[in-house]
């Protein structure tokens, strides 16, 4: 074993258990503000991981858009809502997280024996290194074309989206006036307001 | 590459109705930022001409083409595609018939929800064709977001947020697990990401292994939740209840025919060589929810939950057809897609309008319509009836072909529990007409009494009238001419090359292996 393999071999090492027990953390933890920020830990170490296989630009995204766009959007989340609240203690609480564990042990088994059993198909093409952006640009411009430009069509809607959830909503300017337009009462609006005064879920499964 | 040779090989024409429909999306939204409120007068109409206009590309394109695979492989433009493309813009089109008066009524504007609307029927139109797993994905999640926005939209009602919310949280897991499932696929695959290699690739594993199961499970997850099949279904009743109703009416039949399609395509070309074990797990799918949304529907009180148990119940019939596997199953899977359109949709139509009059939809205010407003119990009676089986409508036809092929392929267990299961849902579905149709005057409800004049000259009302008296006419008349859908139902099967290469081989494990190669193949002579 060269000094590079050594180097790679410590530096996933240290990564993986960054992203282990940051991982834990943000489920484990009951301060949420605590969770936020080991959540950016574990994006980071992903983004080392990136690095370590040799996608530099993959890792700049996700430091990018993981990092500083989506976990401190979580953290203003939180600090707008802002809201401290002491649940009661539900009973039987354990049996819960015994099964929560035991299903998620499960799954981890289940995972590392399909990892470990299966004779991957390891590709063949020599690694691009440096050249990869270009790479991804070219990906992007031939047969990724359709679901790079159907990006647009998403992003264009979720942005739409998020203005119509987030505005202030206009009363609207034509009241009714006529007999016939009172007759038309605002569809089911009226009866859930008097369900949720009343106890809401009375209605069966 | 060269900017010309490529241009050439990506045959962008295939995704013209696309195309059209994403043009009248940005005319809907461009429209209404210049013109400001007055546009929502015309602008319902913009899209349903946008809507009608791909119609008439799929058109064009059904008698047309032979080159079907576009963008390099990303899209594959097929005849099952096209029937189902075509079934997404239909239900859209209907929807935007019905909910015209119901978002004026609920006073959010009409513009976005139209955008929304057309956004989520371009991605439920891409995921009929998609045929690599990146599109895939990103059409899944352009229907799912798009959706998502949609049951949210009437912002001041707490059912509606409610049900934005677990129709969000389940659907983001639903998507994860799929995610990864297609990773597993990626990896499987050696870094191949269009269907038919992935397919070519499963069938060279030699030993038994355990990924492809993993894989398989993990995508069927995704499709499970799009089709709200047990036991996927578990936000679908508080979504039906919650979600604005026009909403609901398209996601039971858009998405969920998009969710169909992408199930098909994906089956059959990615995982050809395991088509036994997607069998066992539809089958079991199928048994769960004509069981849980029939038996659960039976309790139900309110009409908009007991459409959502009953949709849970009519995916699972729909599986059947999956299942078979033939050509008929296929078929037959198209057919009952088109006549549900219409029926659902119907159903909806009536439910919305009587909403609109009455600001309820317990079952029990029902009672006594008919002597009220006669156009809305005859069609709501006729599209249950047919729902639920009933001979000279649409659903019987649906129904009696669906199990036929289901016999024929020797599914004798699964069409019997359908059958009766059918027989179950006759009941519930009614329980409803003979609420509205049999009740003496004096039983009327109160809601019914106080019954608005009808009127169709208020606004947004003439084209909720067209939506009715459309689903009336094809519910009541498509059952007695049937053979036209059937027809076109079964040449999209005998055109689409990845149907035939499963079909053909499927009986003889040995040969299976090959159908991926085969599907290629069939590809070239295309």
């Amino acid at each position: 074993m060269d000094l590079a393999h050594g180097v790679q071999l410590v530096s996933f090492g240290i990564l993986a258990a960054i992203a282990i027990v940051a991982a834990l953390g943000v489920v484990l933890l009951q301060n949420i503000v605590y969770s936020a920020f080991l959540l950016g830990g574990v994006f980071a170490s992903m983004a080392g991981m990136y690095l370590l296989l040799n996608g530099d630009f993959v890792a700049a995204a996700q430091l990018i858009i993981y990092v500083g766009a989506v976990n401190v959007l979580i953290l203003f989340g939180i600090m707008l809502v802002n809201k401290q609240q002491d649940f009661p203690a539900i009973k039987g609480m354990w049996i819960r997280k015994g099964a929560t564990a035991l299903v998620g042990a499960g799954l981890l088994v289940l995972l590392a024996g399909t990892i470990v059993t299966t004779p991957w198909a390891i590709s063949t093409a020599t690694p691009t290194g440096d050249g990869s952006t270009l790479k991804i640009g070219e990906h992007f411009f031939s047969d990724f074309l359709l679901p790079f430009e159907l990006a647009s069509v998403l992003l264009l809607i979720a942005m739409v989206g998020a203005i119509v959830l987030a505005r202030r909503e206009f009363v609207p300017e034509d009241t009714p006036t006529t007999e016939e337009e009172l007759a038309f009462k605002l569809p089911e609006r009226p009866r859930e307001t008097a369900a949720i005064a009343g106890g809401s879920q009375t209605s069966p499964e | 590459m060269d900017v010309v040779t490529l241009a050439s090989q990506l045959n962008a024409g295939t995704i013209i109705p696309e195309g059209i429909v994403t043009l009248t999306l940005l005319v809907v939204l461009v429209g209404d930022l210049i013109a400001g409120r007055k546009s929502a007068s015309w602008l319902p109409y913009v899209a349903i001409v946008g809507l009608l206009g791909a119609i008439a590309a799929l058109f064009v394109q059904w008698n047309g083409t032979s080159d079907t695979i576009a963008f390099l492989g990303a899209f594959n433009g097929d005849a099952l595609s096209i029937v189902f493309r075509g079934i997404v813009v239909l239900s859209t089109i209907i929807t935007v018939l019905v909910s015209i008066s119901y978002v004026r009524q609920s006073g959010t504007s009409l513009s976005e929800f139209l955008s929304i609307l057309l956004a989520a029927t371009i991605g439920g139109m891409f995921l009929c064709g998609a045929s690599e797993l990146v599109t895939v994905f990103i059409a899944l999640e352009t229907l799912s977001i798009a959706s998502y926005l949609m049951t949210g939209y009437t912002k001041g009602d707490v059912r509606s947020n409610e049900a934005a919310l677990k129709y969000l949280l389940i659907g983001a897991a639903s998507s994860a697990v799929f995610l990864y499932g297609a990773s597993l696929l990626y990896g499987l695959a050696g870094g191949e990401t269009q269907l038919d290699r992935i397919g070519i690739a499963l069938s060279q594993i030699e030993t038994p292994a355990i990924a492809p199961v993993v894989a398989l499970v993990f995508v069927i997850c995704g499709i499970a939740f799009k089709l709200s099949a047990a036991p996927f279904h578990q936000w679908t009743p508080d979504v039906y209840e919650g979600s604005p109703t026009p909403v609901v009416a398209f996601l039971s039949v858009g998405s969920k025919a998009a969710g169909f399609a992408f199930a098909v395509r994906m089956l059959v070309t990615a995982f050809g060589s395991l088509t036994e074990q997607w069998h066992f797990i539809f089958a079991a799918l199928a048994v769960l929810s004509m069981i849980l949304g029939n038996a659960v529907a039976l309790a139900q009180t309110s009409m908009k939950r007991l459409l959502a148990y009953s949709s849970i119940a009519q995916a699972g019939f729909v599986l059947i057809g999956l299942i078979a596997g033939t050509e008929s199953g296929y078929a037959s899977v198209i057919f009952y897609l088109f006549a549900y359109l219409f029926m659902n949709l119907g159903g909806f139509a009536c439910v919305i309008l009587f909403s609109l009059r009455t600001g309820t939809d317990r079952i029990s205010d029902y009672a006594g319509l008919y002597q009220k407003d006669p156009l809305l119990t005859l069609t709501l009676s006729i599209c249950l009836l047919s729902l639920g089986g009933i001979p000279p409508f649409v659903g019987f036809f649906g129904k009696i072909y669906l199990f036929w092929a289901g016999w024929q392929a020797e599914l004798y267990g699964l069409v019997l529990l359908g059958l009766i299961t059918s027989v179950i849902s006759i009941y519930y579905y009614i329980r409803v007409v003979k609420m509205m149709v049999v009740k003496e005057p004096h039983e009327m409800s109160e809601t019914v009494k106080n019954y608005p004049e009808v009127s169709w000259n208020l606004p947004g009302m003439r084209p909720l009238q067209v939506g009715i008296v459309l689903a009336l006419v094809a519910t009541s008349l498509v059952g007695i001419l049937a053979n036209p859908p059937i027809d076109l139902a079964k040449a999209s099967v005998q055109r689409s090359p990845i149907l035939q290469a499963s079909i053909s081989p499927a009986k003889e494990v040995a040969v299976s292996r090959f159908a991926p190669v085969q599907s290629s193949e069939f590809r070239v002579q295309n």
